[in-house]
């Protein structure tokens, strides 16, 4: 009885059956095994590591469209990495010295003259013409970035993006004053009468030229400013300082007088934080502060730049797609094809960068594609952003071999003068000097 | 022979676990930062031998002797406040150590240096904001017109060095807390018994058995001064202009902004040897024998 009802709920199992099932399942495991390498060759994966400098709301972006990359493409797979910028040059140049360059990385247009040597010819690379294999061609993106790509006749960018400065002002406040939201200032004299009703007739900050007012912060408002009145930084050759003459004097008297005679903000202080505390009436910030205005649930509203001097002018600078020089043991030519047929990926899908990350896609479909035409970003900034760029306003920073040192000598002589303890004429004249200092070595 | 020859090899065995992880991590570096601070140093290979240039370089820089004198400044407030505070909150707790509440007390003290220097930063560049900081609104409210700390040449340096006293004492506090549990209870009874005053014992038998631990703290505590970086970087940038710009971030712009790594590495050789002297001027004020 006992066994009986066992054998209904088991099989009983042979020894024949045994072995035929035990032999039949060493030949499926054999011819397994023997696919198992081709299988695998078919499911081999390249992965590209790709290092940024974007943080906050740029770094959530570049990961959205990286996480989209890896959803979509098997073969390849791309490891971010991205990191504060202050560091980042540093860092790959040191990655590039010690043989392990990120496959895929980040470069300003205007570091393109003492980064070059640390990044890979995309038309004469040893794979050949990365461009060509990848399918990448300079009429799909915007001409002035483009055409910044290229250093002593050899391509290293690929454009992502523009970036630039803007107006950002809180409309609540322009009621206060008695002004019209919807006509933000575009003339000096507008921009003039706007600041001083804010202060006037809202106690509240009126204006802040320079985000949060970081020396180099300082010294881009400063550029800004001297641009519109038509000032170079150097003389033509670039081996002497050129700012110290009347344009760079009434660019920086103009900056100081904002603070020191009209009183529209103090020295010292944040205007990301005011702006977002809504304390701040207009503000002088990049498209990448949408994401934080918004964060702060402040009533604001993006204008152009105002023509300050004779022509309207913005700072700003791209971002652009690179191939870090790489050695043949950790990148074969297949890779690089793979590396550069993933930049042009992530131009495609660069509208995302733009919706999520404030910038201009330089790449022109991703740039008129819907989803960023209809999103609020571009509707609020980055259409008026776009306009600056189209029209000519932008001015890149300086392009020199030099050029982070000879901003450092300018800095901290321009925010000496915004805070008051240096004449705008000292200021000049000492930052003069020092650039000077620089560029004879 | 044989056998002081062995014992030779006994000694060297035990040394050679530390000496071989210090040479390779410690005076390794330092010998390749000497050797990098005589090329024009290239991290993409093409370095070339300058010999001296880079130090004169410096001789030559006004930044670099304006840093210099920052970080002196910087020492010159930080190390005594650091010290000193440690030494009296050490004094406070050990004389309230039956009290339940100095146990809470001393985990407070020390808890800020539980934390990393970018948060140490970030707290004291929020408390010290022009617009929002508490400090500047409370001494608003108390009908002070303060300076903006950070932002003012005068002030820069002293609010950075006050932000890592509060960062760094908690740890002397411990260190002297532990030496001052060693002095036996009879020195203080035998004082007593000769009727010594309170300053008296603090500083002729407090202060001298505390010199060894004095001397470890001085030592920690001037590498930390001359090496400051982190706080500085984060509260002021070295701002405003250049009032708060010191040595160590004179180095970091140096060789990771502009890329100039030989330059940089001449002024760590710079530091190191400025740190070598005032250790080697420690051990000469509080006595070789001062054990750390």
């Amino acid at each position: 009885m006992g066994w009986r009802e066992e054998s209904a709920h088991s099989t009983p199992v042979s020894r024949r059956t045994f072995l035929k099932t035990t032999a039949a399942a060493a030949a499926v495991a054999a011819v397994g095994a023997a696919r198992i390498p081709s299988v695998m060759a078919q499911e081999r994966v390249t992965t590209l590591d790709y290092y940024t400098l974007f943080h906050s709301g740029d770094a959530a972006a570049m990961e959205r469209i990286v996480r989209l990359f890896n959803t979509e493409n098997r073969a390849v797979r791309l490891n971010l990495l991205q990191g504060q910028w202050a560091e980042y040059y540093a860092q790959l140049f040191a990655a590039v010295g010690s043989g392990n360059a990120p496959h895929i990385g980040i470069c300003h247009s205007s570091r393109v003259m003492d980064v070059y040597r640390a990044l890979t010819p995309l038309e004469e690379s040893r794979a050949g013409n990365l461009l060509d294999a990848a399918g990448i061609r300079a009429p799909q993106y915007t001409k002035s970035v483009w055409d910044a790509g290229v250093f002593e006749g050899k391509r290293y960018l690929v454009p992502l993006d523009t970036h630039m400065w803007g107006l950002w002002y809180n409309k609540d406040l322009f009621r206060r004053a008695g002004l019209d939201p919807d006509k933000p200032p575009e003339s000096r004299e507008d921009f003039e009468r706007a600041a001083d009703a804010i202060k006037t007739r809202t106690g509240q900050f009126a204006f802040h030229p320079a985000e949060d007012a970081l020396p180099r912060k300082l010294r881009r408002a400063w550029e800004m400013l001297f641009w519109g009145g038509g000032g170079s930084l150097l003389t033509p050759d670039g081996k002497r300082a050129a700012f110290n003459d009347e344009r760079g004097m009434r660019a920086l008297d103009y900056l100081v007088g904002m603070i020191h005679r009209r009183g529209w903000n103090a020295p010292g202080t944040d205007g990301f934080k005011q702006f977002a505390a809504g304390q701040l009436g207009m503000l002088i910030a990049g498209n990448w502060y949408f994401p934080t205005a918004k964060a702060a649930g402040v009533n604001f509203g993006f204008h152009y730049v105002p023509k300050f001097f004779e022509k309207p002018t913005t700072w700003g600078d791209s971002h652009n797609l690179v191939i870090p020089r790489q050695r043949p043991e950790r990148a074969s030519d297949d890779v690089l094809v793979a590396a550069a047929r993933a930049i042009k990926w992530i131009n495609e899908r660069s509208s995302i960068w733009g919706i999520y990350g404030g910038h201009i896609p330089a790449f022109l479909p991703a740039q008129r594609a819907k989803d960023l035409q209809d999103s609020e970003t571009w509707q609020i900034a980055l259409s008026k952003f776009a306009y600056m760029a189209n029209q000519g306003w932008l001015h890149y920073p300086l392009v020199h071999p030099l050029a982070p040192r000879v901003h450092a000598a300018i800095e901290p002589h321009i925010q000496e003068a915004y805070n008051g303890r240096l004449t705008p004429r000292d200021a000049l004249t000492r930052a003069e000097a020092e650039v000077n200092r620089v560029l004879t070595g | 022979m044989r056998r002081r020859y062995g014992r030779i090899v006994e000694i060297a065995l035990f040394i050679l676990p530390f000496a071989a992880f210090w040479i390779l991590f410690r005076l390794g570096p330092v010998l390749y930062g000497f050797f990098i601070s005589l090329y024009r140093w290239d991290p993409l290979g093409d370095a070339k031998f300058i010999g001296a240039r880079n130090y004169l370089n410096l001789a030559r820089d006004p930044r670099f002797w304006n840093a210099l004198v920052n970080t002196l400044e910087f020492a010159a407030i930080a190390i005594p406040l650091i010290v000193g505070i440690g030494l009296v909150l050490a004094l406070f707790i050990f004389a309230g150590r039956k009290r339940r509440v100095t146990t809470w007390l001393e985990a407070g003290f020390f808890f800020p240096y539980l934390l990393t220097v970018s948060v140490v930063g970030l707290i004291w560049r929020w408390l010290l904001d022009p617009d929002f900081g508490i400090v500047l609104i409370a001494l608003r409210d108390m009908g002070i017109d303060p300076p903006v700390f950070l932002n003012e040449p005068r002030w820069a340096i002293p609010a950075i060095a006050l932000a890592t006293a509060w960062w760094l004492a908690g740890y002397r506090m411990l260190l002297f807390r532990a030496a001052l549990e060693d002095i036996p209870d009879e020195f203080y009874e035998a004082a007593r018994i000769d009727g010594a005053s309170g300053a008296l014992v603090f500083f002729s038998i407090v202060l001298p058995l505390l010199r060894p631990a004095i001397l470890f703290a001085l030592v920690l505590t001037t590498i930390s001064g001359f090496i400051v970086f982190g706080q500085v970087l984060i509260m002021t940038a070295g701002g405003p202009g250049r009032a708060s710009e010191v040595l160590a971030l004179y180095l970091y712009r140096f060789g990771f902004e502009y890329l100039e790594m030989g330059q940089a590495a001449a002024v760590g050789m710079v530091l190191f040897l400025i740190i070598l002297g005032m250790t080697l001027v420690s051990f000469r004020w509080l006595g070789f024998e001062s054990s750390l």
